[in-house]
């Protein structure tokens, strides 16, 4: 009786889902999650938190090779290659109803990568984000200042919004990781890999940006480097803000509910600025079902992920968290319902998409962006040691690097 | 004691072998077997010889983190070993406060790592801490406790002295409690100042006590990785990237298994040699006594 009471899924087929965020985008999740299992009686979802991305694939990996995998996960994107090489994800391109999902190109995975509409498909969008800038309203308001549109632009306010004097204030902040580096890349004019596959780490463009943190920090002092690594380092982004003591800061649109809702001020979004060009990459994670999961579990798994594309989940998902709708039809319908005319800050990634870069379908990129670039992006910054040298030897140890 | 049969002691060494042979010796085979490959658990391994070993060295990260974490040991060692000493000559006296601080200050020793460093985390926040805001009210500059690369490590280092002072300060203690009164007393009769009552009875008498707490202390520090888990992930630039944590960083963020199990090799083996050294010191010493 006592089991049956306490064991809602008896009966029915189960998948395990292995999910890496706390928080409210947790809580967001596992709502949805209920809503699936209360919602027919075929399939149970049982969703178990795991850390942050990084801890979570540890655990995937660690899991996989113990037979002990869950049913499905999500993933960041720059491991997909990896994995889909390894062999242990799901291809779904068979499954029923994913022609209907009618996904926003740029965040699957046709576009997402290089050539990812040639390779099977693996992934399937979930929490899908791009960064972008978030202002303390209130004080741009008081200062008479507009976000910034280019990088001039932002070093001018990021000087007039630092105050040296008790409370201080710094007028930037970021975290020190590679995502922002590939914006900044990006919007000098190049790209990590080349058209032709070669790894560039943007060339003159890598330096360039690398160079802009540089003198943000170093020079001019109005931007502060958070310290520790990983999500440490994004987490003290957000609290800085939200304490004041950063008037503007680049993070994902993950958090854009997250700063509304906790800032005692008004938080203003708007558009990563310029340099030669616009662009920002996009980030988050992909839904990937695995391999060796026994074929019923993977069956759920799926009836999950048509539930999770259906509008009614797309836009939950997103207007409580800040994601990006992943389907079309969402978006037109959060426009036609005037839903973006009332939250103007929840339009600024999906309008960031048309300038959106999609990353190379690489198997080694995570490992160059961990190993080789993310050290010297903190040793050029923290230490300041020469931003030309740091990129040539990236480039070297790259080459080597298997 | 002679044992019934001469197999006796082997069977009851059994349960101490097996457990050791299935945790220790066979993980350590195993890594020492699969460091000679390039393997990520999910793709099939690769022979490659000693190839791993040949980068670790040539890219510098096996001399990065022993430096790294010699660094933070003698620090700890020597922090923590000197701070417990002092307590001990300082509260090794009767009544209920002495006991009450004693208590205190092993406190912290018996706090989970983990949230000895969130409360440090928060203690040392540039902008909102206690620590900076009291260097600040001295009028100090602004110090970035665990983003500063220089400055990182030794963070860490009074970090890990604060918890552990506490496990050195009672077998400290214990050991002046040892310290026969007699000779004391003795000592100060024939005219020794407390100085020279401590240099010349106590401390030779402590030296027992002093090996034990620097050894453990020293393979305690040697193994330092909640702390920068927590703290600084490795970073900044790596200043904290110490022996366990590189490997924790190699086998579960690079998805190396083969460089990981290469430094777990050469961790052993730096382990092995300072127990030996630490081994035949006290050796020599004992055989000296005799």
């Amino acid at each position: 009786m006592g089991c049956e009471a306490s064991d809602p899924g008896r009966g029915r087929s189960r998948a395990s889902l292995w999910f890496t965020y706390g928080g409210r985008n947790r809580e967001v999740l596992e709502k949805l999650v209920a809503r699936f299992n209360t919602s027919q009686s075929e399939h149970y979802i049982e969703a178990v938190y795991q850390g942050d991305y990084y801890e979570g694939l540890a655990k995937l990996r660690t899991a996989i090779f113990a037979k002990a995998a869950p049913t499905f996960s999500h993933v960041v994107g720059e491991v997909i290659p990896y994995l889909a090489r390894a062999g242990v994800l799901e291809p779904m391109d068979d499954y029923p109803g994913y022609d209907d999902f009618d996904l926003v190109p740029e965040l699957g995975q046709e576009k997402s990568w290089v050539g990812g509409d040639a390779q099977p498909l693996v992934a399937l969008p979930f929490n899908r984000s791009t960064p972008i800038a978030y202002f303390n309203g209130d004080l741009l308001q008081r200062e008479g200042i507009s976000p910034p549109r280019t990088w001039d632009e932002l070093r001018a306010v990021a000087r007039r919004l630092t105050r040296s004097t008790p409370p201080a204030r710094f007028g930037f902040g970021c975290p020190i990781s590679w995502w922002f580096w590939v914006a900044l890349v990006g919007q000098a004019g190049g790209q990590v890999v080349e058209a032709d596959g070669r790894l560039s780490l943007g060339g003159a463009a890598g330096v360039e940006a690398l160079r802009f943190w540089q003198t943000l920090v170093r020079e001019d002092r109005t931007m502060r480097p958070p310290p520790g690594r990983d999500y440490n380092a994004w987490e003290q982004t957000n609290q800085d803000f939200l304490a004041g003591r950063t008037a503007m800061i680049w993070t994902s649109t993950a958090f854009l509910k997250y700063l509304e809702d906790n800032a005692p001020f008004r938080v203003l979004a708007a558009p990563l600025p310029a340099h030669r060009r616009h662009a920002v990459p996009t980030g988050g994670t992909h839904w990937v079902i695995l391999k060796d999961a026994p074929p019923e579990q993977k069956a759920s798994a799926w009836a999950f992920l048509r539930f999770m594309h259906e509008d009614e989940q797309a836009i939950f998902w997103a207007t409580s968290t800040g994601y990006m709708p992943v389907t079309r039809r969402a978006i037109r319908w959060l426009e036609r319902e005037g839903y973006y005319a009332k939250h103007p800050n929840d339009r600024v990634a999906v309008d960031q998409l048309s300038v959106a870069q999609p990353w190379p379908w690489s198997t080694d990129l995570f490992r160059i962006d961990r190993e080789i670039v993310q050290p010297r992006l903190e040793a050029a910054v923290l230490s300041g040691s020469d931003a030309q040298t740091l990129m040539d030897q990236a480039r070297v140890e790259a080459a080597r690097s298997e | 004691m002679r044992p019934r049969h001469p197999r006796d002691p082997y069977w009851m060494m059994l349960p101490t072998a097996a457990l050791l042979a299935v945790f220790f010796f066979y993980p350590l085979l195993f890594a020492a077997y699969t460091s000679l490959f390039r393997w990520d658990l999910l793709t099939d391994p690769v022979f490659v010889g000693l190839a791993n070993y040949r980068v670790l060295l040539e890219s510098g990260e096996l001399g990065h983190a022993f430096l790294t974490t010699l660094s933070f040991s003698v620090v700890v060692v020597a922090g923590s070993m000197s701070l417990g000493l002092v307590l001990a000559l300082a509260l090794n006296r009767p009544g209920k406060f002495p006991a009450f601080v004693r208590g205190a200050i092993f406190s912290a020793y018996v706090v989970s790592w983990v949230s000895v460093a969130l409360l440090w985390l928060w203690v040392l926040d540039p902008s909102a801490g206690v620590a900076s805001n009291a260097v600040r009210a001295l009028g100090g500059p602004a110090v970035d406790w665990l983003g500063d690369p220089d400055i990182a490590l030794y963070t860490l280092a009074f970090v890990t002295i604060w918890k552990i002072a506490g496990y050195s300060m009672v077998l400290f203690t214990a050991g002046l409690q040892d310290v026969p009164k007699s000779l004391i007393e003795a000592a100060a009769l024939d005219g020794a100042s407390s100085l020279e009552r401590f240099k010349n009875v106590t401390w030779p008498l402590l030296r027992p006590t002093t090996a034990f707490v620097g050894t453990t202390s020293l393979i305690l520090s040697f193994q330092v990785f909640d702390v920068v888990r927590v703290m600084t992930q490795g970073g900044p630039v790596r200043s904290t990237t110490v022996f366990v944590y590189a490997i924790y960083e190699q086998v579960f963020m690079n998805l190396r298994v083969g460089r990981a199990s290469a430094e777990v090799v050469v961790f052993f083996l730096l382990l092995l040699g300072l127990t030996l050294l630490q081994l035949s010191t006290w050796r020599g010493k004992a055989k000296a006594r005799a």
